[in-house]
């Protein structure tokens, strides 16, 4: 995901001070910061209010930006650092959920049920929770990666991991979230 | 019974292996060599069919259900508070 040369021009005028040019990022980029920060936080207003802090951030400290990564790259690390460091103040037990990645073994093979529509309803419902009982560096992961598109080497490079370590923490996180669809699918047969 | 032992033991090595390149797999980021070490094992291993299979679902959930956005508003508070606090 290259910026385009409109975009440079943008960044280049942000950086110079210009405020409305600063603006016309943040409506080219709010929406899906929002859409990052909002699994992390706790509503829609923390949502609204990460967000904003995290453009006020990035605006105080453009000049500080030297083009090294993409600016929506260094924008989101912003958020997610800002949406991490509130997550930490909520109670342990939302912290401290394990990641329990193995597989059932005496789960069915849902791979292939034709009522399997994971985007809608009550599974969309479950895949939502599996992501947010993940604990946060591993929700992180998928999130970028999965949810939102990015690549392996931009989601790395948000997350300051290696492209190694980002691999095996995502590949966790897709367990954990593909066991709790074993659950769900258990369950049901068993009912 | 040495024989079976030395395949069992082939076969969990493989099985550990396969498991921890899924992922890899689905993503495309293994090489040919390493991409038929997958297929080879998982044509084999029933569970790791199962894992392979419902973890390529699982993933394309994910791509699916990207949040709600904020719309219009989020841009408008931003800018907003920009304009008060920046």
């Amino acid at each position: 995901m290259h910026p385009s040369s409109a975009e440079q021009d943008l960044i280049e005028r942000a950086r110079a001070g210009d405020r409305d040019a600063f603006e016309e990022l943040v409506r080219r980029h709010a929406d899906r910061l929002y859409a990052v920060v909002i699994r992390f936080v706790a509503d829609d207003d923390e949502a609204q209010e990460v967000t904003q802090e995290a453009f006020l951030r990035a605006w105080r400290g453009i000049g500080r930006f030297q083009g090294r990564s993409q600016f929506f790259t260094w924008l989101y690390r912003i958020g997610i650092n800002e949406a991490k460091r509130r997550a930490a103040k909520r109670p342990p037990a939302e912290l401290l959920t394990s990641l329990d990645d193995e597989p059932i073994p005496e789960a069915p093979d849902w791979s292939e049920a034709p009522q399997v529509r994971l985007e809608q309803g009550a599974l969309r419902d479950v895949l939502e929770r599996a992501i947010r009982s993940l604990p946060v560096p591993y929700r992180a992961t998928i999130i970028l990666r999965d949810v939102e598109g990015l690549s392996t080497r931009e989601a790395a490079e948000v997350m300051d991991l290696t492209e190694t370590a980002f691999k095996s923490r995502l590949h966790r996180a897709r367990l954990a979230v593909r066991r709790s669809l074993d659950e769900h699918f258990l369950e049901e047969q068993q009912l | 019974m040495i024989r079976r032992t030395i395949q069992r033991r082939r076969f969990m090595r493989e099985h550990r292996w396969t498991h921890a390149h899924l992922s890899d797999y689905l993503d495309s980021e293994l090489d040919e060599r390493r991409r038929e070490r997958v297929e080879n094992h998982v044509t084999l291993c029933p569970e790791c069919h199962r894992v392979l299979a419902t973890l390529r679902r699982t993933m394309a959930g994910l791509r699916s259900i990207g949040a709600d956005r904020g719309g219009e508003t989020v841009a408008a508070g931003v800018i907003d508070r920009l304009r008060r606090e920046g």
